[in-house]
């Protein structure tokens, strides 16, 4: 195992300076011990790679003013150290990555250490980590920055010894001579007293999947030991000398905005130290969380309520507008086929969900004179030092903001708001201050998973062929809320609503799907796998539909409408392997039956078949027998957990999850309202793993697509009952 | 008032009917047991009273006068200046359960307490036992694995 994350030891590491040598590489200036630190940036557009190439040939003195995307440092015990922005939040992320690095590096993977980095360090990462990206966006540059790095420690190496680079091999940290293997050289050893780095002039050549030696096992998760003895540190468990705790008045209802403020008796309330009232913001410092929250009742506040909306409202706005979508796909002719044919139809909805991440987000702040340091349990560190930045006025530079381990993302931490709801208050006081939003704020003061509704249409030909399909969907906003409008009109679709909402099915002739925007009285947002739950329940379950329509087998139905192309082949791959592990067309225990569905996300494909039976008139299910294949697999038994981990958080969403409004609200405050699922729920789960190509795609997200259109599907076969709404209940 | 937590003794400056959740975290610096409902329902805040396992966010501290409390970083030894993971831990490392593990030291003080009461228990008993902590990540199907093997080495530690 890889050691635990020296975070705080090196949080007092200073801010290194860089020179910027060929490739875009760049080398990190003043390392302690003369070692050496291997920095570099990928994606700049071609005008600044074009002058970080002029900086190297003027040597731009004591470094240039740039830094790195991530960065190397070999340490002087002949550990590596990985500084990246990419945030743990349960993925795995930071074991997979030290993966691809121990690989190429010819390091043991325990010597290898992932170190998240602040925005202190310089490090640039706008996207932050979402999306289910992180190991197919870094894997050839990772690779390619190890490599390089070996092969820099290689050449000095061989300088020392006085042979040619190629005499030597490298292997577990440590460099030898071919002609005499007894003599070997630490990389530490390599690095020592080196100032005059070069980057070699090539890229290096990366090793071929058989060569893989670290990549493909399952390693176990780095971050564990600190995790299960409750050293980890979290946004929630931040700590610094001297802070107090602050809350933040929250508006009664969503459309509320504040009118006035004023401390009422918030001074007088045991163990509050101040209270802030700026414009549209009253909050209190305290030195307990409890006090804080008692102050906050004491302050006079005068809210204008705005509008009155119920639910009845917002079901009233997720209406499919026929034929106003935005294409979001479209093969052949669909109108003219679904005209000419006596078509089937049929409509899905999806309700709001919450993220219910279990740690509430939480921020710790300390604004001082010269700058502001800030602790966050966020999946976009950067995002939330320009945030911070621009609230408090003051330049970016003196914003650093350190990304926490996080107790669960699913979207909710790519924008958070107590960072900045945190550094107000400090600002305001002049004391580092901790806000840990309480469950309540959770539920009803966030942005939420967007309501759907979906309508589907479809022709068969003679054969039970489909001849044509049409997807409309509306949804609320998903990705537009956080971007620049000018996007959203390029765009046209929201990408996060129709996410998982096009045909993935090449052997449909005449496929189109259009996408169209709800405009809701709430902010609706990122979740997990963003429109894929609720796209692929409505695709899947109509697949279903027409099978059964036609007198087909639902597996039958849909390996027949899948094309020769390679995508469709690892379909049909995934789809077959777990039809075949769970028994699918032999004959279940009595009460039992089985459903099937498939989806496509981030070129990861995934097939689930779910048996279930009906117990005191409520829905069991007994298994879930899942096949991925997510292209290449980096980490075996994170990919296995992933998927575990996807469809229990899809079965939550599948029987219990539904936020609803009441008078302008969010309905409920806590779990008692709002149940999330259990391990008594829990089905026992099978999960395949089916390995193709040589990169993988995305991990986090993709097994959420198909839970639920399986257990609906399964539940038809067993009682004839289609249903249509999530979450599921039987009438 | 004085809290004995993991055999080390605290004096707090805690009203007696402040939730002992914030006076370990908060005051004390304890910051292993988690928050994730402050009602009693998600398991998060577990810790031991007296071997029993409480939820720390709905029991106040006055409960805890004059008993021993547990937390999760009471759980592991120190033995020839290495640390010792104690069998739950282990069996939760082994089976490679957590994923952000936010939930964790719910689960692992649940399971503990479980099986110092039943310490062999069957599939159904562990369900029902550790049906009453929430983990948004699921780790369900794992949890249940660890608890089972937990009661092994359990077994096995006390020969
Ligand atoms: S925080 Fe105590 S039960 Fe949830
Ligand atoms: S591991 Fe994240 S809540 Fe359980």
């Amino acid at each position: 195992m890889a050691k635990e994350n020296p975070a705080k030891e090196q949080a007092a590491k200073d801010k290194r300076r860089w020179r910027v040598s060929r490739r875009g590489f760049l080398i990190g200036l003043g390392v302690v011990g003369g070692g050496l630190a291997l920095g570099w940036r990928f994606g700049l557009p071609a005008a600044r790679l074009g002058i970080a190439n002029g900086l190297e040939e003027g040597g731009a003195p004591g470094g240039a003013e740039v830094s790195p995307d991530l960065w190397f440092e070999v340490n002087p015990d002949n550990t590596v150290s990985l500084y990246l922005m990419k945030v743990e939040m349960g993925q795995g992320v930071h074991t997979a990555l030290a993966q691809l690095a121990a690989e190429e590096l010819e390091l043991p993977f325990e010597n290898l250490q992932v170190i998240p980095a602040s925005t202190a360090r310089g490090i640039e990462d706008g996207f932050g980590t979402g999306g289910s990206t992180t190991i197919s966006s870094l894997f050839t540059p990772l690779r390619e920055g190890a490599a390089t790095l070996r092969l820099m420690l290689q050449a000095k190496a061989a300088e020392k010894w006085s042979v040619e680079p190629d005499n030597l091999v490298a292997m577990n940290g440590s460099f030898f001579k071919q002609a005499n293997p007894e003599e070997t050289m630490t990389y530490a050893e390599a690095a020592q007293g080196v100032s005059d780095w070069e980057i070699p002039k090539d890229k290096p050549e990366l090793k071929g999947i058989r060569e893989f030696a670290v990549i493909g096992q399952p390693m176990q998760r780095v971050d564990f030991t600190e995790k299960l003895t409750g050293r980890a540190v979290y946004g929630y468990d931040a700590r610094v000398d001297g802070m107090l705790y602050g809350a933040v008045a929250r508006p009664p209802r969503f459309t509320a905005t504040l009118k006035q403020a004023s401390e009422g008796t918030a001074r007088a309330v045991k163990g509050v130290v101040d209270v802030v009232i700026e414009d549209d913001f009253a909050g209190v410092v305290a030195t307990s969380r409890g006090a804080a929250y008692r102050g906050l009742e004491a302050l006079e506040l005068d809210w204008d309520l705005g509008e009155t909306y119920q639910q009845a409202d917002i079901d009233a706005l997720t209406q499919v507008r026929p034929g106003e979508g935005v294409v979001v796909q479209k093969e052949g002719r669909v109108a003219a086929k679904l005209k000419s044919a006596t078509s089937i139809r049929a409509e899905y909805h999806s309700p709001m969900a919450a993220h219910a991440h279990l740690e509430p987000q939480a921020a710790l702040v300390e604004v001082r004179s010269d700058r502001v340091i800030a602790q966050v349990s966020t999946q976009s560190p950067q995002l939330v030092r320009d945030e911070i930045a621009e609230a408090l006025k003051r330049k970016k530079e003196d914003v650093e903001v350190t990304a926490t381990y996080l107790g669960g993302g699913f979207g909710r931490r790519l924008n958070v708001e107590v960072a900045v709801e945190a550094a107000r208050l400090s600002q305001a006081i002049g004391k580092p201050v901790h806000i840990g939003w309480n469950r309540s704020e959770e539920f009803r003061h966030g942005y939420v998973r967007p309501p759907t509704h979906s309508v589907l249409e479809a022709a068969l030909d003679e054969t039970g062929k489909i001849q044509a399909i049409r997807h409309e969907l509306a949804s609320g906003d998903v990705a537009f809320p956080f971007l620049p409008a000018f996007l959203s009109t390029i765009f046209g679709a929201d990408f996060g609503a129709w996410r998982g909402g096009r045909f993935h099915y090449e052997g449909i002739e005449n496929r189109e799907v259009l996408s169209q925007r709800v405009k809701l009285p709430l902010k609706t947002g990122w979740w997990r796998g963003l429109g894929l739950l609720a796209n692929t329940f409505a695709i899947e379950s109509f697949m279903d539909e027409l099978a059964h329509a036609s007198g087909q087998d639902a597996l039958e139905f849909r390996l027949r409408h899948l094309s020769a192309s390679d995508h469709n082949q690892r379909l049909k791959r995934v789809l077959e392997s777990a039809a075949e592990a769970a028994a699918w067309g032999t004959t279940l225990a009595e009460g039992r039956a089985h459903g099937i569905a498939c989806s496509t996300d981030t070129k990861t494909v995934c097939a689930q078949v779910a048996e279930v039976s009906i117990e005191e008139s409520k829905v069991r299910v007994h298994k879930i027998t899942t096949a991925i294949d997510p292209g290449l697999i980096v980490n075996p038994d994170g990919v296995k957990a992933q998927t575990q981990g996807a469809i229990v958080f899809g079965l939550s969403s599948t029987f219990f999850e539904k936020l609803t409004i009441q008078d302008s609200q969010f309905a409920p405050q806590n779990f008692d309202t709002y149940p999330l699922i259990t391990m008594k729920e829990t089905p026992e789960i099978e999960v395949i793993l089916r390995q193709s190509g040589e990169e993988p795609f995305g991990m986090g997200e993709p097994p959420l697509g198909p839970v639920a259109a399986a257990v609906a599907n399964a539940v038809f076969a067993l009682t004839g009952q289609r249903l249509r709404s999530l979450p599921l209940t039987l009438s | 008032m004085d809290l004995k937590i993991n055999d080390q003794f605290y004096s707090s400056q805690a009203e007696p009917s402040d939730m002992l959740l914030w006076v370990i975290r908060d005051e004390l610096g304890l910051t292993g047991t988690k928050f994730g409902c402050g009602a009693g329902i998600c398991g998060a805040c577990t810790i031991h009273v007296d071997g029993v396992a409480m939820r720390s966010c709905v029991t106040p501290a006055a409960a805890a006068e004059g008993k021993a409390i547990t937390t999760v970083e009471g759980l592991a030894t120190t033995q020839d200046d290495s640390e010792r993971l104690h069998p739950v831990q282990e069996a939760f490392i082994e089976a490679q359960v957590p994923q952000c593990a936010w939930c964790m030291n719910g689960q692992m003080m649940t399971a503990l307490a479980f099986l110092q009461a039943n310490p062999k228990p069957s599939d159904d008993e562990i369900t029902a036992a550790m049906g009453n902590n929430y983990c948004r990540c699921g780790c369900y199907v794992r949890i249940k694995v660890a608890v089972a093997r937990a009661a092994e080495l359990m077994e096995q530690a006390n020969g």
